[in-house]
C-alpha cells in the first residue's frame, strides 16, 4: 500500500465532525475495485452482487456514522448464505472476508471454512476444546460454517452439537469485532434451524440467498473452466455439453457449478484416453480440443431421468 | 588471467620430477579449469605477490607451500598418488580497487586432514605459507568446509537454543558486564561488583581475559565470591544468573582443576581466551559438555593477526574454527563500540556464529556457501566501549541472539553498579518491546529511550551521561564488494 | 521484591493492548502461541501449567487474549506468562516469553548455605510462598 496516501481512519479522523467524503473513502478502501473483480469473476448471481455492494455501501457508511458519533457500537455482521451446493457460496465467503477487511471490519481478512466435525467433538469434553481452537484460528477473519444446521441435532438429547451452538453464541455476541461468522447450507433447512435457534436467527445481520445457475450460465462456467487449463470444446463438444447440462440437472445429487466442474474434469479424463488409444503424433490442437465423444460417454447419456 | 606465465601443469612424469626447481605452477598446483569438488575444503586467500611475481604462481605457491610442495623437487612425490594430495589453486582474481593484491582461491582434498583436529587443519592452512618470501603479505580470508568434514566436530556444547532453555531467557539480547578495574580488586571486592550488577538487571558478569590468579586475588577467592554473589542476585530477582570464571592457566591439568571447582560451586558458565590454543579449547570443550557447562571464549589475542586488512587470518576464518573446536560464546565485535570492525563485516562474523547455513555474501565477507550441518550455533557476544544510548543501533545491527556487554557502562554509572544495570536493562526491554510493536527504531531509537527514562532514572543518568559517545574511526578491516552507495 | 524472569520485567505491567501487540509480533512469525500459569516461581521451575495447548495456526492475537483473560480468571493469584514457540528447523523452542500477570505481593526468595569441603558453599534458593502447598500460595492466607 501506498504509504503517502492516507489511511482510511486518517481520512475520516481529518474530514470529520461535520462531513465526511465517502469518495475518498471507497477509493481508499479499494473496495471498488473488490466488487468490480467479483463482477467479473463471477457467472451470474446477480441478486448475490447486488446485496453484497447494499452491505458494501451499508458498512461504509456505518463507519462515517461511527465518526460522526451517530453509531453508539460496532454493527453485527454475522451472515447466512442460503443455497443448493455449487452456487458460490465458498467462493463469496472469501470474498466477503476481503471486502470485510479493507473496509476495517476485520483485521486479518482470512477465512476459516469447517463443517460440524471440525466443531463437535466425540466425547465429553471433547467439543468445547474443539470449537475454541476454531474460533481462535478464525479470529481476526471469517469463520464459514458449512451446513450449519447439522449443529443441531434436536432428535439427540445428548447431542454435543448444542455445547457447540453455545460456545458460538457467545462469542458471535461478545466477540464482534473479533470475527465474524457466515452460516451457509440449504436454505430450507436453515430455516428450520433458524426457526428452532432464534439465538442465531437474532444475531444474523444479513441473510443472502444463492439462486441456482441457469442452464446458459452453467455453460459459461464450463467455458470459464476450459479456458484457465487451456482447453477448448469443439462446435460438436459445445452442442453436447448444453445436452448434458439439461440432463445433468433433472438428475440426482445435483450441485450446480460443482457438478460441471466434476464434468469437465472427466471429460479431460476420456480426452486423454481417446488420444493415448488413437496414438501417433498429436498436434497442439488435438491436445487443447475437448471433443463430442468425451462429452457423451458421460453415465448422464446413458441412465433415464428419473 | 595472464596466459604469459606458462600456468600449465607439466604431465610428462620424465620432465615433471627430474630434480632442480620449478614453477609450482608446473608442478601441477594451479588448474584453471578445476572444478571444486562438494567433499574439497575451500579457502581464498589475499595475496600481495612481490614485485615480478605472476599472480597465478602466487596462488600456486600459496597451494603448494599449504599441502605438499616444497621449494624442489623431490622423487618421492612418485612413492604416493601425488595429484590427489597437492591442493588445486583454482581462480585468482583482483582485489576490486586494490592495485597489486589478488583473491586466490585454492581447494583441498578433505584427504589431507585429521578430523576433528583444529590444530591439524590451522598446522596446514597457514603453516608456513604466511612466511613464504615470494609473497609480501597474505591472508586467510574465508574457508569453506565440506559437511562430511564439518561431522568430524563437536561444535558448541551448549549452542543457542539450550543456553537460552537452561537460563531460561528468550526474546531478548543478553546483557552483560565485564567487572572493572581489570586487575587490582580483591575478591571480596570483586564479589560486589558482580553482585550490584546482577542484582541490578544483567544476565551476565565477566572476568576479564587477563584476570588469572594473581597475588592480589587469587582464583579461588575469585570464585569462592563471585559465586556468592551470583547465588545472593538470584534468590533478590528469580531469575537464573551467571559470571564467566575465566579457568585460563598455566597448564591444562590447572585450567581443568579450576574449571572442575566453578561446577562445584554451582556455576553455570565458565570462560577461557583464545591466547590457551587450539588443542586446549577443543579440550575444554569436551570437558564442558560433559559437565553441562557455557563456555565463553574471550578472542584475546585475535586483533595480532585478524585486523591487518593485507596479512594474517580474517576473524570470519577464526569464527568458523571456533564454531567447529566448540565453544558458546565468542567476542565477535560492536561495529558501534571502541573496537575495530564495520557493521557489515561484522555482521558477517554473526551470521558465521549464528546461521544454520551461511549463503555467499560478498558484502558481509561471507565468501563461501557454508553449511553447518547441525552444529550447534554460538551466542556471539558485543563487548567493548558500548552504552545504553546505542541500544538501537545493537539491537537493530545484530537482533537477540547476541549477549551486549555493558562494563564500563554499567560500572561507571553515576547512580553507581546497580542503577547502570538497570539502565541497560530498561533500555533493553524498551526497545525490544517497540521493535516487536513495529516500530522502526533505527529511526525513532533516541525517542524511544528518552520516553524510557521519563519514568526511569538510571536510564536517564545514562544517558546524559554517555548520550553523544561514539567511536568513530575508520575500519581497517571492511568489505572489499560494498553494494552500490543509495543516498539515504 | 519483584520476579524479573520474562522479557519484560523491568518494563510496568503490560496492558491488555501491550500484550496483544507482542502477540501479534510472534503470530506474524509464525510462531504457535502459548499460556501457562504457576504458583511455583522458583527460577529453575521450567514446567509451569499449560493453559491448554500451544495455539498453532492463530492469525490475530484476539484468541490467544481470549485465553491469558481466562487463565487470569480461574488463577487470579498465579504468575502466567505468554510464550512465542518457533517449530522451524534449527529452532524448534520458545523464541519469546513474558509475564502476562504476577501476584500482588512477591515474597522473593530465601537463599540457603550449606558449608562444603573447605571454604566451599552450596547455596539452594527457595521461594517463601512454597512453604504453603500448590494453591494456597499467594492467597494472603485463603483458599
Amino acid at each position: 500500500m501506498n504509504m503517502d496516501r492516507p489511511t482510511a481512519a486518517e481520512i475520516i479522523e481529518t474530514e470529520a465532525q461535520q462531513a465526511i467524503d465517502l469518495k475518498a473513502l471507497r477509493a481508499e478502501t479499494e473496495i471498488d475495485a473488490l466488487l468490480e473483480e467479483l463482477d467479473r469473476d463471477l457467472v451470474g448471481l446477480a441478486p448475490v452482487k447486488r446485496r453484497i455492494r447494499e452491505i458494501a455501501a451499508f458498512l461504509l457508511v456505518t463507519r462515517a456514522r461511527e465518526r460522526m458519533g451517530l453509531q453508539s457500537e460496532a454493527p453485527t455482521l454475522h451472515m447466512a448464505f442460503t443455497g443448493n451446493p455449487g452456487t458460490g457460496k465458498t467462493t463469496v465467503a472469501l470474498r466477503m472476508a476481503s471486502i470485510l477487511h479493507r473496509l476495517g471490519y476485520i483485521r486479518k481478512g482470512h477465512l476459516v471454512s469447517v463443517t460440524r466435525d471440525d466443531l463437535v467433538g466425540q466425547f465429553i469434553g471433547h467439543t468445547a476444546p474443539k470449537t475454541k481452537d476454531v474460533l481462535k484460528r478464525a479470529m481476526g477473519g471469517v469463520l464459514f460454517i458449512d451446513e450449519a444446521y447439522y449443529l443441531y441435532r434436536p432428535e439427540n438429547e445428548k447431542d454435543y452439537g448444542q455445547e457447540a451452538i453455545e460456545i458460538l453464541l457467545q462469542v458471535m455476541e461478545n466477540q464482534r469485532d473479533d470475527l465474524v461468522v457466515i452460516l451457509a447450507g440449504y436454505k430450507e433447512r436453515m430455516d428450520t434451524f433458524f426457526a428452532s435457534n432464534p439465538g442465531f436467527r437474532s444475531r444474523i445481520a444479513h441473510h443472502i440467498d444463492f439462486p441456482d445457475y441457469s442452464n446458459e450460465e452453467l455453460f459459461t462456467i464450463a467455458e470459464s473452466f476450459a479456458r484457465e487449463g487451456h482447453y477448448r470444446f469443439s462446435p460438436a463438444a459445445h452442442e453436447a455439453l448444453v445436452a448434458y447440462i439439461a440432463r445433468r440437472r433433472a438428475q440426482s445429487n445435483f450441485a450446480n457449478a460443482r457438478s460441471i466442474r466434476n464434468a469437465f474434469d472427466r471429460a479431460r479424463l476420456r480426452q486423454a484416453q481417446r488420444l493415448c488409444e488413437t496414438g501417433g503424433v498429436v498436434d497442439r490442437e488435438a491436445l487443447q480440443t475437448i471433443e463430442a465423444e468425451d462429452i457423451r460417454a458421460s453415465r448422464v447419456f446413458s441412465e433415464t431421468i428419473s | 588471467m595472464a596466459a604469459d606465465s606458462n600456468p600449465t601443469a607439466i604431465t610428462d612424469a620424465k620432465k615433471r620430477y627430474r630434480a632442480g626447481v620449478l614453477k609450482y605452477a608446473q608442478m601441477g598446483y594451479w588448474d584453471g579449469n578445476y572444478v571444486p569438488k562438494d567433499t574439497d575444503l575451500l579457502a581464498v586467500f589475499r595475496v600481495t605477490p612481490q614485485e615480478g611475481v605472476d599472480p597465478i604462481e602466487a596462488a600456486a605457491a600459496v597451494a603448494g607451500e599449504s599441502s605438499t610442495a616444497t621449494w624442489t623437487v623431490v622423487w618421492t612425490d612418485r612413492l604416493t598418488a601425488c595429484d590427489a594430495y597437492r591442493a588445486k589453486a583454482y581462480k585468482v582474481d583482483p582485489v576490486p580497487g586494490t592495485p597489486g593484491q589478488y583473491f586466490c582461491w585454492i581447494a583441498y582434498d578433505l584427504e589431507l586432514f585429521e578430523e576433528g583436529s583444529i590444530a591439524n587443519l590451522t598446522a596446514s592452512i597457514i603453516g608456513n605459507v604466511f612466511s613464504f618470501k615470494p609473497l609480501k603479505a597474505c591472508r586467510l580470508e574465508d574457508m569453506r568446509f565440506p559437511v562430511a568434514y564439518v561431522k568430524t566436530f563437536r561444535g558448541p556444547p551448549t549452542g543457542i537454543v539450550v543456553e537460552r532453555e537452561r537460563l531460561d531467557k528468550f526474546g531478548r539480547p543478553l546483557l552483560g558486564a565485564t567487572v572493572k578495574p581489570k586487575l587490582g580488586l580483591s575478591g571480596k571486592n570483586y564479589g560486589r561488583v558482580v553482585y550490584e550488577a546482577l542484582k541490578g538487571g544483567l544476565d551476565f558478569t565477566k572476568d576479564d581475559e587477563n584476570i588469572n590468579s594473581q597475588s592480589f586475588m587469587h582464583w579461588r577467592d575469585r570464585f569462592l565470591y563471585g559465586m556468592e554473589a551470583v547465588n545472593r542476585a538470584m534468590a533478590a530477582t528469580g531469575e537464573v544468573k551467571g559470571h564467566y570464571l575465566n579457568i585460563t592457566a598455566g597448564t591444562m591439568e590447572e585450567m581443568y582443576a579450576r574449571a572442575e571447582f566453578a561446577r562445584d560451586l554451582g556455576s553455570v558458565v565458565i570462560m577461557v581466551d583464545l591466547v590457551i590454543g587450539w588443542t586446549a579449547i577443543q579440550s575444554i570443550s569436551n570437558w564442558a559438555r560433559q559437565n553441562d557447562m557455557i563456555l565463553h571464549m574471550h578472542r584475546a589475542g585475535h586483533g595480532t593477526y585478524t585486523r591487518q586488512k593485507n596479512h594474517g587470518v580474517s576473524f570470519r576464518v577464526i569464527a568458523k574454527w571456533l564454531r567447529l573446536a566448540g565453544v558458546d560464546h565468542l567476542h565477535a565485535g560492536t561495529a558501534v563500540g571502541k573496537l575495530e570492525g564495520d557493521p557489515l563485516t561484522v555482521q558477517g562474523y554473526y551470521n558465521v556464529c549464528r546461521e544454520a547455513h551461511n549463503e555467499v555474501d560478498l558484502p558481509r565477507g561471507l565468501f563461501f556457501e557454508q553449511d553447518w550441518a547441525g552444529l550447534r550455533k554460538v551466542m556471539p557476544v558485543a563487548s567493548g566501549g558500548i552504552h545504553a544510548g546505542q541500544m538501537h543501533q545493537l539491537l537493530d545491527l545484530f537482533g537477540d541472539d547476541v549477549v551486549l556487554q555493558f562494563g564500563g557502562g554499567t560500572i561507571g554509572h553515576p547512580m553507581g553498579i546497580h542503577a547502570g544495570a538497570t539502565a541497560n536493562r530498561v533500555a533493553l526491554e524498551a526497545m525490544v518491546l517497540a521493535r516487536n510493536e513495529g516500530r522502526d527504531i533505527a529511526k525513532e531509537g533516541p525517542e524511544i529511550l528518552r520516553d524510557a527514562a521519563r519514568w526511569c532514572r538510571p536510564l536517564a543518568a545514562a544517558l546524559e551521561t554517555w548520550g553523544d559517545v561514539t567511536f568513530q574511526y575508520t575500519s581497517t578491516d571492511t568489505s572489499d564488494f560494498v553494494p552500490t552507495a543509495i543516498a539515504s | 521484591m519483584r520476579v524479573t524472569q520474562g522479557a519484560f520485567s523491568f518494563l510496568p505491567d503490560l496492558t491488555d493492548e501491550q500484550i496483544a501487540r507482542q502477540v501479534a509480533y510472534c503470530l506474524d512469525k509464525g510462531w504457535a502461541v502459548s499460556v501457562e500459569f504457576t504458583d511455583d516461581i522458583h527460577p529453575r521451575n521450567t514446567y509451569w501449567e499449560m493453559w491448554g495447548q500451544p495455539m498453532f495456526d492463530l492469525r490475530d492475537p484476539a484468541g490467544v487474549m481470549v485465553e491469558i483473560r481466562a487463565c487470569r480468571d480461574a488463577n487470579p493469584n498465579a504468575y502466567i506468562r505468554v510464550n512465542g514457540f518457533d517449530s522451524s528447523r534449527f529452532w524448534e523452542a520458545v523464541r519469546h516469553s513474558f509475564i502476562v500477570q504476577r501476584p500482588k505481593y512477591e515474597p522473593g526468595f530465601a537463599l540457603e548455605r550449606t558449608k562444603g569441603k573447605g571454604r566451599t558453599t552450596h547455596y539452594q534458593i527457595r521461594p517463601y510462598a512454597t512453604e504453603r502447598p500448590e494453591g494456597e500460595r499467594y492467597t494472603n492466607g485463603k483458599r
